[in-house]
């Protein structure tokens, strides 16, 4: 049974809690500690209700998709083999684009970082549930590097496009929260950048004749993931 | 489909989800903020780079949480360009105390300035529990923290607004 101590803090991190039954009925000042958070949420909820301004949509860039190739009228059943194969190959073209956002540019390889964050916010979970070694190892090809969990356990491994070319992005659980790795063998940087913000803090690394990002919680110790990611790079030795 | 039609439903799909959230986007920034006009630029921003990213969203049940995060990096980054991390709130802009002049009464106008006074750790998570209704576990993945900080910090959170609560009382 849940003792006050842990009711309170519970009750007081979540006013709808309804676990610690068997406690709450034998204490009242629980019970008059419960009143007292769930009315104090009330007025919290309307003290934090803003009058809305009208939705103001900025002017929006035209996305170009003249790369996306239209896709041919279906073909009659008359046509041979082959083009079946290369209609699905042209339909993988047209959501590869799609999906990678080609034809946005940004202004430097860090914009493309961060901006690649946002597009896949869902990466940045917090969990204990690794990707398997097998998922691991289609997105980081040996020749790239040989990561393993030891600089934290990977929980998202996905073959993503930056700058044109397709990079494995990695996500490790740091001590602080997830942390977000690139690996882009092929992208050159002349020297470290540091990236810097209130709640994030990351770097890209030349590495070889490529690069690495690695971005984190603003509290996290990144040197010894990038120690770890370094070590395990393939393409620079 | 033509590219002019593609881009005629890539327009649709992304008014019918901003038009839905834009509350809760300008509401979260707002808080983020504690600014009306940073709030509005944020969400200026956001709406930017959410139509570039608009692609990537492939469910658009998941919209909240991924406008919401879009926000969130926004703000980070405005006052990272502009170096505007405290507020003094003897000493507030115009727009700031536009913040706090919204409410309905004398109470809650005490209670939205505590709210406001709380550190950036401890209001956030608030808002979006309380304005968003997050889970704690959405939040920490939101705010990228486990589930027990998150708790500490919302627990924390609601015990200095009822002590400013009594407080008020008191005097």
């Amino acid at each position: 049974m849940m003792n006050c101590e842990d009711y309170r803090h519970q009750i007081a991190a979540d006013p709808t809690f309804d676990g610690g039954a068997g406690h709450l009925s034998v204490c009242a000042e629980c019970q008059a500690f419960r009143a007292e958070m769930q009315s104090l949420n009330v007025k919290i909820a309307k003290a934090m209700q803003l009058d809305i301004p009208d939705l103001n949509i900025p002017e929006l860039p035209t996305i170009d998709q003249a790369n996306v190739v239209p896709l041919a009228a279906r073909a009659p059943l008359s046509k041979p083999a082959w083009f079946a194969v290369a209609a699905t190959v042209m339909l993988a073209a047209v959501i590869g684009f799609r999906m990678f956002g080609f034809g946005v540019s940004y202004d430097s390889l860090a914009d493309e970082v961060l901006a690649h964050l946002d597009h896949e916010p869902y990466a940045l979970r917090v969990t204990d549930t690794p990707v398997t070694d097998e998922r691991l190892a289609k997105v980081v090809p040996a020749d790239i590097a040989q990561p393993d969990h030891s600089a934290g356990l990977v929980t998202y491994a996905q073959s993503c496009v930056i700058n044109g070319k397709k990079v494995p992005h990695l996500v490790i659980q740091g001590e602080r929260g997830p942390v977000t790795i690139l690996l882009m063998p092929e992208e050159t940087v002349g020297m470290a950048e540091v990236l810097d913000g209130e709640n994030i803090r990351g770097v890209i690394l030349p590495v070889g004749a490529g690069s690495i990002a690695i971005i984190g919680a603003r509290e996290e110790n990144l040197e010894r993931i990038e120690k770890s990611v370094v070590n395990s790079v393939m393409w620079s030795t | 489909m033509n590219s002019s039609s593609a881009e005629a439903d890539r327009r649709r799909r992304f008014d019918r989800i901003v038009t839905v959230l834009h509350p809760d986007m300008y509401r979260y920034a707002a808080w983020l903020s504690r600014d009306k006009a940073i709030a509005e630029d944020v969400v200026q921003e956001a709406l930017l780079r959410a139509w570039k990213s608009l692609d990537a969203l492939r469910d658009d049940d998941a919209a909240k949480p991924w406008l919401l995060t879009i926000v969130r990096r926004e703000n980070a980054r405005y006052f990272e360009r502009r170096r505007l991390e405290t507020v003094d709130i003897d000493n507030l802009t115009a727009s700031q105390a536009a913040l706090l002049a919204e409410a309905p009464n004398e109470e809650l106008a005490e209670l939205r300035e505590a709210i406001f006074e709380l550190d950036d750790d401890y209001r956030e998570p608030l808002v979006l529990q309380v304005l968003m209704g997050y889970s704690t576990t959405e939040i920490g993945e939101l705010m990228g923290l486990k589930q027990g900080a998150v708790l500490t910090r919302l627990h924390r959170a609601r015990l200095k607004l009822k002590d400013n609560v009594a407080q008020e009382e008191r005097s």
